[in-house]
């Protein structure tokens, strides 16, 4: 051992880490279903299944869905990554313990605040509808989730700087963002793992920041004090879209990291691979701006740039990301396992679904795709079909490297058939409401769009398919995750 | 339709995407080594195809938004208040909320076929979507109705008939039933 | 818009009771014809009057006896205010606002033309000559000063929501001031108040020239937009809402600087692959 080096962990370090891994996981596998049921019954009730149950249901029920679901593949994200990172830095324990205690009681006061208040006003509570809900909720359901977001907002923050304290401990900034490969100079090596965590979780810092001025000038209104709704639709929507992508970019981290080892093949960083994630820690930042082609009190050359930096997106993510992918695996002698195939195949959601974002970024597109089902339908495939199955993957592999448990070859191509068939059935029906002019976020479709509960019922077979995808998913790599946290 | 068109543009290259994909995972049962220089010049084309695309997506399509520049001046203007959970449309100003209640249950706007039409959105509480309708069921345009401020939409309607309006964002329990409507004659 | 109080009514001690009344019917009578529109504490809306059609009258001017708006319009965007020579009031101040907002704004002549239009009709193109004059404008073409018969006037008022009262006891014209933006004979703005603040004629004569302005905000007391428009110093000045906008950003900075800078030992130790504990 050379005299300046560092051992990151010691043996009972390493297992409660572990163990702290497993938990993470076995809380997203918990997680999957409940929310995924709560889905279902959006879908349903869009079917016309319910026609007894009032409308607030379904919103309520749609919000923590959402919620829910960003939440839950945001830290399923973080504590894979954190987790990858145990090979090359040394992120905190405690914090990550704060955080899942932090989460739990977000999650609850969450579940309080929906379907025990009907606070029902979708993921992104646009201001000012949290305030004025015609009496559907109660005041005291609004300040528990606003009270519910502050304390999720305060322990994602928290872990996201520390995973940052802990890379800063092993590489310097210029390291750390791949400065020396995209100058050609002499450094330390640098894994993909490490650049794009960092690129993510600096812009992530910008992100939360921007969801606590906006609680913090709802508090303002609930004052007295009239906020300007555009700035609120600005910050709401830069909040947003950051803590999506950036969960997004957190599950190509974790392929970019395991998918070799599957491959036989290396992944390294290079020149074309730190130019590319730089890029997008700049675009990212005003991307955002395609949220809001809508509004037209925003500045025309806003919208512009907006859709220049959306398109601008797909550059590093396709010629990077995806080509690398595909390189990476290309007549590779890869070993297909339910992990390797999802994360192959994740990568593979994730681009259809930039395709689609990239079409809706486009603004005269835009006007006629705005709040259809076209938008779920594109976040929807680059979600659950894009870094859920990362994660998924990255579950099953934890839990089989560390449980030892084997898995069964022909359960896990059944597996991955359900989780396509279903998953991507369900998608193709949100697109093609979208394109037929089906607005989102209905609980009832009018007869001016009564297609939309025909396309809705279609969905709900789909979706049932992909439930029996997810149960059988659950019932292999639950047990491995079980069996982990004994080992 | 521009939405069917933009549909059939994602099928195709969404599934030119999956074709890749499968391709890939078909090409492991012959393992080979990778050969790195006929990859990265993949790469360089691949990235000279992508760009070109985008640039000329931008060029075909930056221009064109519902903000326009024409010099036109639109023949009628109609005034657009959305409030929870109706929209009030109106030939003349809405400026309370009885004129808002006239608005919303008075007999139709009728706008002119053919006509260059303005509409002025505005909205009494939250955020609405102020969204067109054609007599088909097509979504033609929209704009959001934000409190405090005027959007401008402007729009030149060929097609006679009833045009409905839907609300395009989320606004409360009575989202979904929220409406307005106008005739082209 | 208040007149000059220390201006006091004639009075006469040689008439007779019958033409008294005579003179008193006359007057009235001349009152009710110098009057127009309904009064209002409020300017006229412009939601009212966007779009709508400007009949089109027959002006006089010192240059020409007979001509219509239409001729002035069918060249170029104009530019119509309303005025009376005599007033003692606002109209002078709001002149030479709009003469301060044209220039700040530029593209008079290019891209517009002002008519300044009397409705009084007393005032001659003599008394016009002399406000272009007062003005500083006599010499510059683009700046028409123009009178029109009483039933002309009416006309432009009622499409206009312009209203003028006469009151006795000032022996002035009470009324509103503004300024519509006329394209093609059509109002496509209008701006009405005691002053014309530059940033907003800038924004009708963008429209003039054919840029759309796709949104505007309504007035009211908003906190924390991006940049807040002062009319007393007819500037805009950076918000809170500005300062917002970077502060997630810069807290970003920030927390690099915390992480990569402040917080962890200098230099990083290098790490040996041999003690990894993971594969």
């Amino acid at each position: 051992m050379a005299s300046n080096a560092v051992v990151l962990f010691d043996e009972s370090e390493m297992i409660r880490f572990r163990r702290m891994t497993v938990i993470w996981g076995i809380t997203a596998l918990v997680l999957l279903p409940i929310l995924a049921l709560l889905g279902y019954f959006m879908r349903l009730f869009q079917s016309g299944a319910f026609p007894q149950i009032r409308p607030e249901w379904f919103y309520a029920v749609l919000t923590l869905h959402s919620l829910g679901m960003v939440g839950t593949w945001f830290v399923g994200a973080m504590a894979g990554v954190s987790f990858l990172l145990l090979k090359y830095t040394r992120p905190s324990l405690a914090v990550s313990k704060f955080s899942f205690w932090g989460t739990l009681l977000g999650v609850v006061l969450l579940i309080v605040c929906t379907l025990g208040g009907l606070f029902g006003t979708g993921w992104y509570f646009l201001y000012p509808l949290p305030l004025m809900s015609q009496g559907v909720w109660q005041p005291w359901a609004t300040l528990t989730f606003f009270i519910a977001l502050a304390i999720l907002g305060v322990c994602w923050t928290v872990w996201t700087l520390d995973i940052l304290r802990s890379i800063a401990q092993r590489y310097s900034l210029r390291a750390a963002l791949g400065l020396n490969y995209v100058f050609g100079e002499p450094g330390p090596e640098v894994p993909p793992l490490v650049l794009i965590t960092t690129v993510s979780l600096i812009v992530g810092v910008a992100g939360f920041v921007a969801a606590v001025i906006v609680i913090a000038l709802f508090a303002a209104r609930a004052l007295g004090v009239n906020v300007d709704p555009l700035l609120m639709k600005n910050l709401t929507f830069f909040f947003g879209h950051i803590l999506v992508n950036i969960t997004m970019y957190l599950g190509v981290a974790m392929v970019y990291e395991l998918l070799p080892t599957y491959a036989g093949r290396p992944w390294k960083t290079n020149r074309v691979v730190a130019i590319a994630w730089d890029a997008v820690l700049f675009l990212i930042l005003f991307a955002y701006f395609h949220h809001l082609y809508m509004d037209f009190a925003q500045p025309q050359w806003v919208q512009r740039f907006g859709q220049i930096c959306s398109y601008g997106l797909a550059v590093p993510a396709g010629v990077v990301s995806i080509f690398g992918t595909l390189a990476l695996v290309y007549a590779a002698r890869m070993r297909w396992t339910l992990a390797s195939t999802l994360l192959f195949l994740g990568i593979m959601g994730w681009g259809i679904g930039g395709i689609a974002a990239v079409i809706d970024s486009t603004v005269e597109v835009n006007s006629h795709f705005h709040n259809t089902l076209w938008v779920p339908a594109h976040f929807h495939t680059y979600y659950l079909m894009g870094v859920v199955l990362m994660i998924l993957g990255f579950i099953d592999h934890a839990g089989k490297e560390i449980s030892g448990l084997e898995e069964n070859p022909r359960r896990s191509k059944l597996t991955v058939i359900l989780l396509l068939i279903g998953g991507y059935g369900f998608l193709s029906m949100f697109f093609w409401a979208g394109a037929h002019s089906v607005p989102r976020r209905y609980a009832i479709y009018p007869l001016e769009v009564a297609q939309g509960t025909e396309y809705a019922r279609i969905a709900v077979l789909f979706i049932t398919v992909l439930l029996l995808g997810v149960l059988l998913y659950l019932w292999e790599t639950g047990r491995r995750c079980l069996k982990a946290l004994s080992a | 339709m521009i939405q069917m068109q933009a549909f059939y543009v994602f099928l195709g290259v969404a599934g030119l995407l999956a074709a890749v994909f499968v391709y890939t995972i078909a090409s492991t049962r012959r393992a080979r080594d990778l050969d790195y220089h006929t990859a990265y010049a993949l790469r360089r084309k691949l990235l000279y195809v992508l760009l070109a695309v985008l640039v000329v997506g931008l060029g075909m399509t930056l221009a064109k938004t519902p903000y326009p520049r024409d010099k036109d001046i639109p023949e009628q203007v109609v005034f657009v208040v959305g409030k929870q959970f109706s929209f009030g449309i109106s030939a003349s100003p809405i400026t309370n909320d009885d004129e808002y209640l006239a608005a919303t249950y008075s007999t139709p706007v009728q706008v002119g076929a053919g006509s260059f039409v303005e509409f002025r959105v505005t909205s009494f509480d939250v955020n609405h979507g102020f969204s067109v309708y054609d007599p088909e069921g097509h979504l033609i345009a929209q704009t959001q109705a934000m409190p405090g401020y005027v959007n401008r939409l402007r729009l030149r309607l060929t097609q006679p008939g009833r045009y409905r309006v839907l609300c395009l964002e989320l606004c409360g329990s009575g989202h979904h039933r929220m409406r307005g409507v106008f005739d082209v004659k | 818009m208040r007149r000059d109080s220390s201006v006091k009514p004639p009075r006469s001690r040689t008439m007779r009771p019958g033409l008294v009344v005579f003179v008193l019917a006359l007057a009235a009578l001349a009152q009710a014809q110098q009057s127009f529109g309904v009064p209002s504490n409020q300017p006229p809306n412009e939601d009212f009057y966007v779009y709508k059609q400007i009949p089109d009258v027959a002006i006089e001017t010192g240059a020409s006896t007979a001509m219509r708006l239409s001729k002035i319009w069918s060249e170029k965007p104009l530019l119509l205010t309303m005025v009376f020579t005599r007033c003692a009031g606002v109209c002078s101040a709001f002149l030479r606002s709009l003469r301060a907002a044209v220039l700040d704004a530029q593209g008079l002549g290019q891209d517009y033309r002002i008519v300044v239009l009397s409705f009084d009709p007393r005032d001659t193109t003599d008394d016009m000559e002399m406000v272009a004059e007062s003005l500083g404008v006599k010499l510059d073409p683009n700046w028409i000063f123009a009178i029109s018969s009483a039933a002309g006037i009416r006309q432009v008022a009622a499409a206009s929501g312009f209203w003028f009262q006469w009151d006795p006891s000032a022996q002035q014209y009470d009324h509103p001031s503004l300024v519509e933006a006329i394209d093609h004979g059509r109002v496509v703005r209008m701006l009405a108040g005691t002053n014309v603040p530059r940033a907003s004629l800038r924004e009708v004569i963008q429209e003039l020239r054919g840029r759309f302005v796709p949104s505007y905000a309504l007035a009211g007391k908003v906190a924390f937009r991006c940049f807040e428009y002062d009319p007393n110093r007819d500037a805009y000045r950076l918000d809170w809402g500005l300062l917002f906008m970077l502060l997630p950003a810069t807290s970003a900075v920030l927390a690099v600087v915390w992480a990569f800078f402040l917080h962890r030992e200098s230099p990083p130790k290098p790490y040996d692959s041999s003690s990894a504990l993971i594969r």
